[in-house]
């Protein structure tokens, strides 16, 4: 068994061979699937999701998930609505978490409100954005990947949106209770890290340093949070970047498949 | 339909990203298969400050420090490697051999394998963190390369190769690379790498792929001091040399194997729990497990099976005709010679079948239920060990097991060291160094014991100095309870005030330090302690109020104030866990700047405090309480003689002395309540060693005195942690420190009950804690005083130990402090001494709102392990302040001899134990030192009474007053000089 992560202060260096600063390798695809309105497949690390977005589309007789935003308060804006599904065989022990289940659905709707807050939801009234999310394998970070992978998908739906929605955690390297001021922030949190240390998962609104969502479950001492905090943050950047690219790489391939027509006013844009 | 799927090329890190997958199984016995992400990086430095490339890139931390550089540009040579060296020991090298590394002679400039240190984490959790310690150290020069992050060190596990192999190949790699990437320096003198290790396969291959790679034995024939530390590697090595040799000549059964020791537990065949071996017979051992109410005993040395006292051993009950009675001998290993033979035994167990086992298990119930003294009793047998608890030992050399030619020459010899602890048998040990170490105190540690020896192997570690030196004695002592007496290292005095000795209550009232302070300066405050006392803890008050009610006040020092949590000194005072007091020395839990200087209440000074504040009527009822942080400033510390002087001298009519008189009042009312409650006075033969003052050399032993005075400061300090310990529960009902006594199981009685019984026609009723203090009162012989204290002294070792514990481990009930007859205990009164009391003054403080809620006060894990090592200090530390006595009352006898009263504690059938209350020492008589040749003896073990005839009439009986000589003896075997009894007369 590995060494656990008491062993930073050795050489700087975390369970899995990163420096404090260092995000893990991030692959993301868009439309992956060609059927659905919207679709991505996103990885970080070890944890992999997959996202399909329906609609913007009128509301069915039934509705099997139920979004926190504008449930049939307000009409006037689109609703959205987030399931999120754990695949059993996601995480080591083979855990089945029900529909109901708490941590379930706190995650659906703090997806929810983050993505209805970038989205514009009120070009499309009387009307449902179906976000399903799917989790095929768990190793930490999975709010943040669920975020960034139902932003892409909304972007492949081309539903109207402020800016891309993205998150990734932060942590710090020594436990609350060892009361260690001097301690190192961390970015992005594997499983291991996410078990054994306090931490948190940040969202902005793209390049803004505008925080969409933010989520602790820990207790840490308030001194290390501005660090873990502005960590995170800064991750988020670097985060989107790596979504935009991704973004832009399909785009031109399709531009160049002939999938697409060029948009007006985009001449400039580079297709070598 | 897109694919999810993505080529390997595409990807610009897949040359970086491995991964590590290993399986592991839960505690529930399923297994999981792990995978773990690995990034493989180039920026991992060698650490050599001969590398100009690596010091470029260093990595820095999240402030922009970077990582300082270890190893050393000049390291030391050996014979071999006269350019100087790095070494790269494998796991089994720090497994075997963790002592040499510590050595400060050698060894410096190491690299730790990653791979090496997961390795050791794995196999020993001490190991590993010893090793931490080493490479934080900054002398030693102990550098971790992550060599499985590091691209060109990475090494992935080969079909079908088994994981130690992997793990020696990435430790050959490591080594490679690291040579490699020296020769790249440039520097004139390139250090060579040096693989360490005991493995012959690796060895073997490392020669072949040209790597540099000693085992340890032929490393340390390398050094200068080479001969020395030679005896420190352990003797595991040889080990399967010896079982080639004679394999024929196996003297213990073997052990069972793990899994079918686990199904025995799990389906109640086999028993689990931790080995004791007798004080009295060596031979003898027994066992507490969970499934019978009273200990199983193991006879003889084919039963024990190798185990050592403290061991968690699994063990098999042995056939009825088996059984027998607990053992009324004395039996001591010098006493049986080295060719006793091993008497050939069982065999037959096997053929026994299940069923029959099954109701034997049924069968050592009812005997247990039933029993008293007489009776056979069930025995046991060890099949297996679970956990080693293997220590370091402190003994001497076995004058005997010397030969004449060893201790001249420096030829290596096989010797026997005996240690100081009775329980643990001889080991086996060999030297190149006979002659220096006999008649000196040396550490040991057992490496091995395997079925061919009759004793157990190990290996020198070092020598304390000669036999019964003062200072050998007393580190003796000091490694035998594992008491950390190493000086404050710097960290820990870089915590405390910068002003030293001159730090004073701030002046000004506006001072942080005053924040929320009560100011009590104008109290008559005083303290009460023993003469000498230097870190004085608590003072008292007492003041009448207007309406005719009392206020009192207990001041406890304000050690909290000054350790702060978490920082280096806190966490220092919780290794420690409590000050030890030895005759001649005081091995602080705090620097002494602050133990006798800032926090000691010392009188005419201003302190901080922490003050219990109560009103209480003048019949000692509680009207109200308070706790406050104050500054005070006492009057006068008191011995406890010099209070009492002051309170029985009727002309002394000042103020002050008329409040000690009023604390007294109130003092013997609420002893008094709290004998109404049913608490125990229990006793202890406690004496106290006279020293001369100039030399400190013992001179004379007596018996301690009580004075109402300490029993005034006594009760005020039960209340003042009973208060606090009913407002830190109602605060943090989860993780209050308390202290609980557990009522002691009936069981732990029967044989006092029964002996009382039969002697004296007592009867002792411990339903609860008031029966017991009951009819301990009547147990009076009115001719002999001593016999009521005698009766206390017996029921106090059948007492439970009392126990620190986080109030959320336990239901309220069992909160229960039975010798005080309290429903709630802590201790809170000295915290310049007690761990335990500190932790009490943070939550406290915490609880009144003085200061925020730390994570030490809130966190029930680390509270939990913070009382699970104090309680284990703060019994080492009773036990070494004992040892220390006993040593320095043997000290004080040398060469004197007196003739006291003693009374018989214990009768066996071939000796008894007299306890002497004089020197508060017992001690063994044997029947043969009573006449030569040694009289025919009957035991009646019904009604305790030993018969002699022959060579000599008596007859003596349990409790019976003798009087017996005393004098000081050199124990050969522990060399230990103790008290020594010959028996006078019988009254």
């Amino acid at each position: 068994m590995p060494l656990d992560t008491s062993a930073y202060s050795l050489a700087l260096l975390r369970v899995d061979g990163r420096r404090w600063n260092e995000l893990r390798r991030i692959h993301a695809q868009i439309r992956t699937q060609a059927a659905a309105d919207g679709s991505s497949y996103l990885e970080m690390g070890h944890t992999k999701v997959m996202c399909v977005v329906t609609g913007p589309s009128e509301p069915g007789p039934r509705r099997g998930t139920t979004g926190g935003a504008a449930a049939g308060a307000s009409k006037a804006a689109a609703e959205v609505a987030v399931s999120v599904v754990v695949a059993g065989f996601s995480s080591v022990d083979r855990k089945k978490r029900g529909r109901g289940d708490k941590r379930n659905l706190e995650l659906q709707s703090t997806i929810s409100n983050a993505l209805a807050a970038s989205l514009h939801t009120h070009l499309f009234p009387h009307s449902v954005i179906q976000v399903s999310l799917h989790v095929l394998s768990q190793d930490g970070s999975l709010l943040a990947a669920l975020i960034n992978a139902a932003t892409l998908a909304c972007v492949d739906a081309g539903i109207p949106m402020t800016d891309y929605v993205v998150a990734c955690t932060a942590g710090s390297t020594s436990t609350y209770a060892a009361g260690d001021e001097s301690a190192d922030p961390l970015l992005d949190l594997n499983h291991q890290e996410e078990q054994e240390l306090p931490g948190l998962t940040v969202a902005t609104l793209g390049e803004t340093d505008r925080v969409a969502v933010l989520v602790c479950e820990s207790r840490v001492q308030v001194g290390r949070l501005e660090g873990m905090l502005a960590v995170g943050v800064d991750g988020c950047k670097q985060v989107r970047e790596i979504l935009d690219r991704v973004v832009r790489e399909k785009g031109k391939r399709m531009v160049l498949e002939g999938t697409v027509v060029k948009g007006e006013g985009l001449e400039d844009m580079d297709l070598d | 339909m897109a694919s999810l799927k993505r080529s390997v090329d595409s990807d610009p890190f897949a040359a970086n990203i491995s991964s590590k997958v290993y399986v592991r199984s839960t505690k529930s016995g399923k297994v999981q298969k792990i995978v773990r992400e690995v990034y493989l990086r180039q920026d991992i430095p060698c650490s050599s400050k001969l590398c100009q490339s690596c010091l470029k890139a260093t990595p820095r931390d999240a402030a922009g420090r970077p990582i300082p550089f270890v190893l050393s540009e000049a390291p030391a040579g050996t014979s071999v490697f006269t350019q100087g060296h790095y070494l790269v020991p494998d796991t089994n090298a720090f497994l075997s051999a963790m002592d040499l590394f510590e050595q400060s002679s050698a060894f410096y400039d190491v690299v730790v394998l990653q791979i090496v240190l997961e390795e050791l984490r794995n196999r020993s959790l001490p190991l590993y963190n010893r090793l931490v310690g080493l490479t934080q150290s900054e002398d030693k020069r102990f550098y971790v390369f992550f060599n499985e992050f590091r691209l060109e060190t990475h090494v992935a596990r080969e079909a079908g190769e088994s994981v130690n192999d992997r793990n020696d190949r990435a430790v050959r790699k490591a080594v490679a690379w690291y040579g490699e990437h020296l020769a790249r320096t440039k520097a004139k003198k390139i250090p060579a790498v040096v693989m360490l290790s005991n493995d012959r396969d690796n060895l073997r291959k490392a020669k072949q792929e040209g790597i540099h790679a000693c085992s340890l034995a032929e490393y340390v024939k390398q050094l200068k001091d080479g001969d020395r530390l030679l005896d420190m590697i352990p003797e595991t090595q040889d080990r399967d040399v010896i079982k080639e040799k004679r394999p024929n000549e196996l003297l213990y059964p073997e052990y069972f194997t793990m899994s079918k020791m686990m199904t025995g537990v799990k389906s109640g065949l086999l028993h689990q729990g931790t080995f004791n071996v007798s004080p009295y017979n060596y031979l003898e051992g027994s066992i507490r497990v969970p499934a019978f109410p009273k200990s199983l005993i193991v006879p003889g040395r084919e039963n024990i099976n190798r185990a050592v006292d403290g061991d968690l051993v699994v063990v098999e009950v042995l056939p009825r005709d088996q059984w027998k009675e607990p053992s009324t001998k004395v039996i001591e290993e010098d006493a049986i010679t080295r060719n006793e033979n091993p008497d050939a035994e069982g065999g037959g167990d096997d053929a026994v079948s299940e069923k029959e086992r099954k109701a034997l298990q049924e069968e050592v119930r009812r005997t247990h239920s039933k029993t008293t003294e007489g009776h056979a009793q069930p025995t046991a047998r060890v099949v297996g060990v679970i956990k080693r608890n293997w220590r370091q030992y402190v003994g001497h050399i076995d004058q005997s097991s010397v030969s004449k030619s060893a201790q001249q020459g420096r030829k290596q010899d096989t010797v026997f060291v005996i240690p100081m602890d009775k329980k643990i048998p001889k080991i086996r040990l060999r030297t190149r160094q006979v002659a220096e170490l006999l008649g000196k105190r040396i550490l040991v540690t057992i490496d091995a014991w395997d079925r061919g020896s009759r004793h157990p192997v190990g290996h020198f570690i070092r020598s304390l100095g000669e036999l019964e030196t003062k200072a050998a004695e007393t580190e003796a002592l000091l490694l035998e309870y594992d008491v950390q007496y190493r000086p404050f290292p710097k960290t820990v005095l870089d915590c405390l005030p910068k002003e030293g000795h001159d730090w004073k209550v701030p002046e000004s009232l506006d001072d942080l330090g005053w924040r929320d302070r009560e100011d009590l300066r104008h109290l008559l405050i005083c303290s009460i302690d023993p003469i000498g006392c230097q870190d004085i803890d608590d003072a008292l008050h007492c003041r009448p109020l207007p309406n005719g009610n009392l206020e009192v006040g207990v001041h406890i020092a304000d050690v909290s104030h000054f350790v702060k949590p978490n920082n280096a000194m806190d966490t220092e005072a919780s290794i420690r866990g409590t000050t030890v007091y030895l005759v001649d020395k005081r091995i602080d839990m705090l620097p002494m700047l602050l133990g006798t200087d800032l926090c000691s209440l010392k009188p005419y000074v201003e302190r901080y405090a922490f003050s219990v504040l109560w009103e209480l009527t003048p019949d000692a009822d509680i009207v109200s309480m308070r706790f406050t942080k104050s500054v005070i400033k006492s009057r006068e510390a008191f011995s406890y003689e010099q209070a009492q002087l002051r309170v029985d001298d009727a002309s002394q009519q000042d103020e002050l002395t008329s409040s000690i008189r009023a604390l007294m009042a109130l003092s013997r009312k609420l002893k008094q309540k709290r004998m109404d409650a049913g608490a125990l006075s229990l006793s202890s033969p406690e004496v106290k060693v006279q020293m001369e003052s100039e030399t400190s050399d013992p001179i004379d032993v007596k018996t301690k005195q009580h004075l109402d005075t300490m029993s005034l400061v006594e009760e005020f300090m039960l209340l003042a942690n009973i208060s606090v310990a009913r407002k830190i529960y109602e605060a943090f009902p989860q993780t209050a420190i308390l202290r609980r006594h557990g009522a002691p199981p009936k069981t732990n009685f029967d044989e006092l009950a029964n002996q009382l019984r039969v002697k004296r026609g007592f009867e002792l009723s411990i339903e609860s804690s008031r029966a017991l203090a009951d009819s301990l009162d009547t147990c009076v012989d009115p001719k002999e005083p001593f016999f009521n204290t005698l009766i206390r002294i017996l029921a106090t070792r059948c007492m439970m130990a009392a126990e620190y514990f986080c109030s959320g481990t336990q239901a309220y009930p069992e909160f229960r402090h039975y010798g005080l007859a309290s429903e709630i205990y802590t201790h809170f009164t000295s915290p310049i001494r007690r761990y335990a009391d500190l932790v009490a003054h943070r939550q406290l403080a915490a609880a009144i709102e003085y200061e925020a809620v730390g994570p030490g006060v809130r966190s029930r894990g680390r509270l939990e392990a913070v009382c699970k090592n104090i309680n284990i200090r703060h019994r080492n530390a009773q036990m070494a302040g004992r040892a220390s006595v006993a040593y320095y009352v043997g000290q004080a006898l040398r060469g004197k001899t007196t003739e006291e009263d003693g009374f018989i504690m214990k009768i066996l059938s071939n000796g008894f134990v007299v306890l002497v209350p004089r020197f508060g020492i017992d001690s063994l008589i044997r029947l043969r030192d009573l006449a030569e040749p040694e009289p025919e003896a009957t035991f009646d073990a019904e009604n305790y009474v030993l018969t002699m005839s022959g060579s000599k009439e008596l007859r003596l009986e349990l409790f019976q007053k003798v009087r017996v000589r005393v004098m000081d003896q050199k124990d050969e075997t522990s060399g230990k000089r103790g008290a020594k009894m010959e028996f006078v007369k019988a009254y």
